[in-house]
């Protein structure tokens, strides 16, 4: 398939310029690459402009609730394995209102794709600080400017011991799809924290301050060095790397699952009547 | 004929395994029991009573005095020697100096310690003793005993034996027989709504343990191997329910197991569940509140929430069931009708329920067909194209599964048109909430209305109404009342949402007082009744000390209301 054709033909909502509309290109190149028949493939989103976008694809789709994204697309996968689930959202949804499935979803291992649009303000709600605002930042709702720390995205997944960690830069949409595309084709939790201007609310992380500062990492980076990764993931916000970097794969937990390992749960029939007459005869 | 004993002990002495053991040993002669659990919210010291109730009928209901007390310690005598009936028999650890007639102390800890080397067989010891006592032989109390401890029983039936050394003679002659083996069952609320979900096909139950939810939980995930079922421990509510629509929108039979605390969290997932269509069934376990309450203790607060839970306007099917059996037939129940109408069901229990066994008639797997409400592969092949949510004459649509076929599936927790896409168009907004809401017309037409007992008009009688778990205590309470004169009938409800009102307002108009009896302060059946029908009930009698109603008290404060 060509990616234009897992393009849904509808009006889009976001504004001019925004780096969604990039971040939607690369993902259809991801999936074109990856040959993946759109009814193999459910999005799952939250709320936010981020999310908006399973309205925007020809896709399957599961457009939840604000912060649920990521524990939907879980108990999504482990009834059906056999789909390909992408949790994608903005970095309000995945990171504040949904952080604990988050962190124990990197625990659990189950084999999504995170796709956080990373823009460091609330698109939809009108330009307030997102968790991953830098300190000082102010806006109508914070006047006295962003109090606390910004969260670590990739410094967190790492610590958790999440096996692919990766950053992509919207403006660079053919990087961002093979970085996607990997993490499709990873086996396990995979985090995609795609950074991107927001040219209706985010005055200082302009598209001209992240091509300053955006650097990928090279071939010469080992992505199955941790400590080089977490070093990666630890830079100053002057040097932001782009790329994968960190890839190693283990067990996921369908694999390791007794129940899902054999086959989708959703699609097993109903159980049988002496299966049934056994268990009630615990009862006897 | 009826027998009470009570096992009371501190948390850490075994009083759930030695009651239960006592219960199976009761249950294999051939008697009717119920027995219920008391206990304090710790894992050492603090109360645990387990309640035995033996009789030659069927039994739900618990009682407050006991014809037989075994105490290991001094703090539970001080509990409950205010609680025996006449003629009362104590078995005692001898240490505790219990001084009476009829109070039966053995060294039990002594010989734990000395003679087993083994301190925590001590309530093994006067179970035994108490066994004799009950003239149950020893080979019935042996055989619980393995069927409790499995592996574990070795030491334990040697420490029985020296119950049996030591104890007296019989001095209850026991009822013969009222069943043979394999003609009932025992079991509990929480084991009952777990082989109902089993029963019903759920492959799917996710959950962060809370009291009295978490049995449900654990008997699922014993079982799940063998019927194929992903039991997760989520990491708080709000995932659990999440992870389950998530579940569900795969095709998999869905459920969440919380209580009060938990449902709360759950509470927006329950709106997603309305809007999304997506069927899920929620096992709510009642507990007092307000917040974490009495979290090891009973009630039934959570009707109202229960019912008005979750924002916007959308149908759910709300069932309480009454006992042990109907734990089970409900929960099939409210799986299927949350497939067939693609709403949320909701199964209201409470920690008495959920931790009471009782003997029931042999449960039918078959009673309650289930059926798949999604299309088949041959149905989606053959649709030209696919709308998530096509406007429909019953208002549900097609439910097609993703990934099964090309046709694409999607939901929206925003309003939505037809194939699922959001939209702002107001026509479309209407048309969705009739839609919607109309799902509501048919269920109603599935609900069971309450139970009515004695089976006879209500003119000119005092009614009283009840819910859920209340069911055993208030149908005794009535039948003990109407044998000496009285003029009670019982109405009791089971499904709750949707109910046909106008049928219950048609049927209650003649009666000569109203009487609500609810674990609550309020009277919440009560209130709804009201706002359904007009008709608000004159009288509550309300229990919130976190305690079920047993029927000699409810007898005496039916007398006074009515």
């Amino acid at each position: 398939m060509r990616p234009e054709e897992y393009l849904a033909d509808v009006e889009i909502h976001w504004c001019p310029g925004c780096g969604n509309f990039q971040i939607r290109e690369a993902l259809v190149r991801a999936l074109a690459a990856l040959e993946l028949p759109p009814h193999r493939v459910v999005l799952v989103t939250g709320i936010g402009q981020a999310a908006k976008i399973v309205h925007y694809l020809r896709v399957n789709g599961f457009n939840g609730l604000h912060g649920r994204t990521i524990a939907a697309a879980a108990g999504l996968k482990m009834v059906r394995p056999d789909l390909v689930v992408i949790a994608e959202s903005g970095d309000g949804d995945l990171y504040g209102e949904g952080g604990n499935h988050l962190i124990h979803n990197i625990r659990r291992n189950v084999d999504i794709t995170v796709i956080v649009h990373d823009n460091r303000v609330y698109g939809l709600t009108k330009g307030q600080a997102s968790p991953t605002a830098p300190p000082g930042y102010t806006t109508r709702a914070q006047p006295f400017g962003v109090l606390s720390r910004p969260f670590n995205p990739l410094a967190l997944a790492l610590a958790l011991g999440a096996g692919f960690v990766a950053q992509a830069f919207s403006g660079d949409v053919e990087r961002t799809s093979q970085i996607m595309a990997a993490a499709i084709r990873y086996r396990g939790f995979a985090l995609v924290n795609v950074l991107h201007p927001c040219p209706s609310w985010n005055r200082v992380q302009t598209f001209a301050w992240y091509k300053e500062r955006i650097r990928a990492v090279g071939e010469e980076h080992d992505p199955t060095d941790f400590a080089k990764a977490m070093r990666l993931a630890l830079s100053d916000q002057e040097v932001i790397p782009v790329g994968i970097l960190y890839a190693v794969e283990g067990p996921t937990f369908e694999e390791r699952h007794p129940v899902i390992r054999r086959g989708p749960p959703a699609l097993q029939p109903f159980p049988a009547l002496e299966d049934l007459r056994s268990v009630l005869g615990e009862f006897l | 004929m009826e027998l009470v004993i009570r096992l009371a002990g501190a948390a850490g002495q075994g009083i759930q395994s030695l009651g239960e053991i006592l219960a199976r040993a009761f249950f294999r002669s051939g008697l009717y029991l119920h027995a219920e659990l008391s206990y304090h919210s710790r894992i050492r010291g603090g109360e645990n009573a387990f309640t035995l109730r033996i009789s030659d009928q069927p039994v739900f209901a618990t009682r407050k005095n006991a014809d037989l007390l075994v105490v290991l310690t001094e703090e539970m005598w001080q509990a409950y020697r205010g609680k025996l009936r006449e003629g009362a028999w104590v078995v005692a650890e001898e240490s505790l100096g219990i001084e009476g007639p009829r109070v039966l102390r053995l060294p039990a800890g002594k010989l734990a310690r000395e003679k087993l080397k083994l301190p925590i067989a001590m309530g093994v010891i006067l179970l035994g003793a108490a066994a004799k006592l009950l003239g149950l032989p020893e080979e019935k109390l042996a055989q619980a005993l393995q069927e409790v401890f499995g592996e574990k029983a070795g030491p334990n039936l040697q420490a029985l034996s020296l119950g049996y050394e030591h104890g007296s003679p019989p001095v209850w002659e026991l009822p013969r027989p009222q069943f043979g083996p394999g003609e009932r069952m025992l079991l509990t609320g929480g084991q009952a709504v777990g082989a109902g979900a089993i029963a019903a096909g759920c492959k799917f139950l996710a959950a962060y343990p809370m009291t009295p939810g978490t049995p449900v939980m654990e008997f699922l995930a014993q079982r799940s191997e063998r019927f194929g079922i992903v039991v997760e421990q989520a990491e708080d509510e709000i995932a659990a329910i999440n992870m389950a629509l998530g579940a569900a929108y795969g095709g998999a039979r869905a459920m969440v197991t919380t209580s009060g605390g938990g449902f709360a969290l759950m509470v927006e997932g329950l709106s997603l569940a309305g809007m999304i269509e997506t069927p899920v069934v929620i096992h709510l376990g009642q507990r007092p509140g307000p917040a974490t309450g009495l979290p090891t203790r009973t009630s039934q607060e959570n009707l109202l929430f229960a019912l008005y839970a979750g924002h916007g306007e959308f149908p759910r099917f709300l069932c309480a069931p009454r006992d042990q059996e109907s734990a089970f037939y409900c929960t099939i129940r409210a799986f299927e009708l949350a497939e067939k109408y693609q709403v949320p069901g909701i199964i209201l229990t409470d920690q008495f329920l959920v931790d009471s066994y009782a003997v029931v008639p042999p449960l039918d797997p078959q009673r309650i067909p289930v059926r798949s409400h999604v299309l088949s592969l041959e149905e989606l092949e053959a649709l030209p194209a696919y709308q998530r949510f096509a406007l429909t004459p019953s208002g549900v649509s097609p439910r097609a599964l993703p990934g099964l076929s090309p046709h694409l599936v999607l939901v929206d927790s925003d309003e939505h048109d037809e194939f699922g896409r959001i939209t702002e168009d107001l026509e479309i907004r209407k048309a969705m909430v009739e839609k919607r809401l109309k799902k509501e017309k048919g269920l109603k037409e599935e609900v069971e209305g309450p139970v009515v007992y004695p089976d006879v008009q209500p003119s000119g009688k005092t009614v009283v109404l009840g819910w859920g778990s209340t069911f055993g205590a208030l149908r005794e309470a009535v039948e003990e009342l109407n044998s000496r004169g009285g003029d009670f009938l019982l109405v009791h409800f089971q499904d709750l949402w949707p109910q046909k009102w106008e049928e219950i307002a048609d049927f209650l108009r003649s009666a000569r007082r109203l009487i609500t009896v609810e674990n609550n302060a309020w009277g919440q059946l009560g209130k709804l009744l009201a706002q359904e029908t007009g008709i608000l009930p004159g009288r509550h009698v309300a229990r919130y000390d976190g305690r079920p109603f047993v029927p000699e008290e409810l007898v005496e404060v039916l007398l006074r209301e009515a």
